[in-house]
């Protein structure tokens, strides 16, 4: 099936992309011969994206703002199966890391990247990366337009963009078009949403500053409406004043958030302001042309309305539980009548988040063309989006992908962790991630209690810098090393959804790895026993405070 | 970078050029991928002179380091930290997929 409904590369992206793959191609055969120390190659591989870790290289590709087409899908799947073990690893900012990648193959690795309009250049680096949106993009109910058209006028933008691509630190853009925020765009250096003013004009809230890591902030809003059309002169201001304020004397103070705490939203915003009126009429206004000619790229496929009351898909729920809940918790509404999105899990119980094999990889695409027009996306919480399917296709679907495992009916749910990959993979890991996530998931493995408890983010970092995002978890779980153990400490209240992004509160003391379990269940026992009707997990944390959790958890000595 | 010049016992350790993998330098000043084959420094000194000679044999490999190691009454060497322990050892749970293992 074509990839008629997003972005195809052009002549000037192929080229680049090209050219790219021939001189990583020389740089690894000059590293191989000798001819390059490792002090000299190494800037260069991560400037493509292959990093070393504890037992290989790792090659972490972009998948530009989470959307795939099933022949892109397809590709990754047979690199994983060339190149790698079977199987990859899909991370909360939307990419694929392939773990076990030898350096003799990473350039053949990227050529067949390139071969479907993939890189994974700037995955890596002091530089603009990976834009990252919506996993609801171009589906959701609630959208007011498509972010995926402006992640891509980004990508264009930054991608080797001279002047960013040696900033103070690593800089991340999300983008979202709907009110109800997917995309956790208040914990990024800059984030933006799309709403409509009180004359029906679209623009952007500008928020800046936000993140995780060692030092969390929420971002701050330094423009409350942006014409779209100044989308990237606003950037390009902003980035302007981070690289020429940002801090370079101290690795963990460069991050722009550290920059707009330090002088200010108010300062940030004036600093912004004075160097956009300098250029806001420059070249980076962005012709209504330029910008139709994006979006057309973008059309939706031609859905027209169908039944929303299926028969056969009513007599399934009644006969299959499993099915049921599946429709509850996996099954989101689509913006045209008699369609759904549909979320395949890739957290079965007890295994990896976020990890696929070459055959599920490809079966995911097999579904996509068979149901779903060919396209899948990856969201930030490490599952797989099929955006388009009718509803009458439900039980084939689940069907489909329960021969995967990927129909577990948890999306959203205390077994849908988010999980970096930890000490078994990562250099900077203090502890490991994985196989926690697998003992929280066997143990609350039952799907009926899944959904009594509702909903409810675990979210597990094996070091500060967060990539598990564990600052934003209902339930965070940042993993640390103390004179050689491993431990746990637990935090509560986090949360990214809009207008109520919270950064979660320590708990007490760490607790060692063989009572986090314990400490979990404890939890949500002190949930259950106090909630009120309809509260979720973290409602119910915010109304009694820590104390009830604290005390269960911990005992009242 | 020098690294555990603490007194305990040491082997050198890197990882290989190619592919990445989890090498020791043995006693022939050659690249293993088999900790029970390293060279073990009991002292400070003896580990400076291994990791010395572990720069000098680095055509192959990425960063020579020392890790710190224990040994049994058997002889049997252990990584002393889990980060290196995990590293001569793998993975600590079961990879979703077995199957198209080409490089196990």
């Amino acid at each position: 099936m074509p990839d008629t409904h997003f972005y195809r590369y052009d002549d000037y992206d192929r080229a680049l992309v090209g050219e790219r793959v021939a001189q990583f191609r020389d740089q690894v055969r000059r590293r191989l011969a000798g001819e390059l120390t490792e002090e000299q190659f190494k800037p260069l591989r991560l400037t493509n994206g292959l990093y070393l870790q504890l037992h290989a290289y790792m090659l972490r590709i972009a998948i530009p703002y989470g959307t795939l087409s099933s022949r892109q899908l397809r590709q990754l799947a047979a690199i994983a199966r060339k190149y790698d073990r079977g199987y990859g690893h899909f991370t909360t900012r939307q990419n694929l890391q392939l773990h076990w990648i030898r350096l003799e193959d990473a350039p053949d690795a990227i050529a067949m990247l390139a071969e479907v309009d993939m890189h994974s250049i700037q995955t890596s680096g002091n530089c603009v990366r990976n834009t990252t949106a919506d996993h609801f993009a171009g589906a959701a109910i609630d959208e007011i337009e498509d972010p995926r058209v402006w992640c891509e006028i980004v990508r264009q933008w930054s991608t080797l963009h001279p002047e960013f691509s040696f900033l103070p630190r690593k800089f991340k853009i999300a983008i979202t078009g709907s009110p109800n925020d997917r995309a956790a765009v208040r914990v990024h250096d800059i984030g933006l949403r799309l709403w409509k003013n009180a004359c029906d004009e679209v623009g952007f809230e500008v928020i800046v500053g936000g993140g995780l890591g060692r030092t969390p902030m929420i971002g701050k809003t330094i423009r409350e409406f942006l014409p779209k059309d100044e989308l990237l002169a606003y950037l390009e201001a902003t980035l302007r004043v981070y690289n020429r304020y940002g801090r370079r004397d101290n690795l963990f103070k460069a991050r722009i958030k550290i920059l707009v705490h330090e002088i200010g939203a108010e300062r940030m915003r004036e600093e912004v302001e004075a160097e956009y009126a300098a250029m806001r009429d420059s070249a980076l206004k962005l012709s209504p042309e330029t910008v139709e000619a994006i979006a057309r790229q973008f059309a939706p496929p031609v859905l027209r309305p169908r039944r929303t009351r299926v028969p056969e898909v009513e007599a399934m729920k009644l006969e299959n539980r499993a099915f049921a809940l599946w429709l509850k918790s996996n099954v989101a509404p689509h913006r045209v009548p008699g369609h759904a999105i549909v979320t395949a899990s890739l957290k079965p119980a007890g295994a990896p988040p976020g990890d696929a094999s070459s055959a599920q990889m490809e079966g995911v695409a097999d579904i996509a063309d068979a149901w779903s027009h060919g396209e899948i996306r990856v969201s930030h919480e490490q599952n797989l989006v099929l955006p388009h399917v009718a509803i009458e296709s439900l039980p084939e679907v689940y069907r489909a992908l329960e021969k995967l495992g990927f129909a577990e009916a948890n999306v959203g749910k205390i077994t849908d962790i988010i999980a970096c990959p930890g000490l078994d993979y990562c250099a900077l890991a203090n502890a490991r991630s994985i196989p926690v996530a697998q003992r929280i998931s066997n143990h609350f493995a039952e799907l009926a209690r899944q959904h009594d408890i509702g909903d409810l983010k675990i979210k597990i970092s094996g070091c500060i810098n967060a990539c598990g995002h564990h600052h934003v978890g209902h339930i965070g779980i940042l993993g640390v090393d103390k004179n050689g153990v491993e431990l746990y400490q637990l935090s509560l209240g986090g949360d990214v959804d809009f207008g109520k992004t919270a950064l979660g509160t320590i708990l007490g003391p760490a607790v060692e790895s063989d009572k986090v379990v314990e400490a979990v269940e404890a939890m949500v026992a002190t949930y259950l026993g106090a909630r009120r009707p309809g509260e979720r997990f973290v409602d119910t944390y915010r109304r009694i405070g820590a104390q009830p959790f604290k005390e269960r958890v911990y005992g009242n000595s | 970078m020098a690294k555990n010049l603490s007194g305990d016992m040491q082997v050198a350790s890197a990882n290989r050029l190619s592919d990445g993998a989890v090498v020791f330098l043995d006693d022939f000043g050659q690249w293993t991928r088999r900790l029970d084959r390293a060279a073990l420094a009991r002292d400070k000194r003896t580990a400076e002179i291994l990791l010395a000679r572990a720069r000098a044999e680095a055509a192959s490999v990425v960063d020579p380091f020392l890790v710190a190691v224990t040994e049994s009454g058997d002889g049997v060497l252990e990584p002393l930290s889990l980060r290196e322990k995990i590293r001569a050892s793998g993975l600590t749970f079961a990879a979703i997929a077995a199957e198209a293992v080409r490089y196990a």
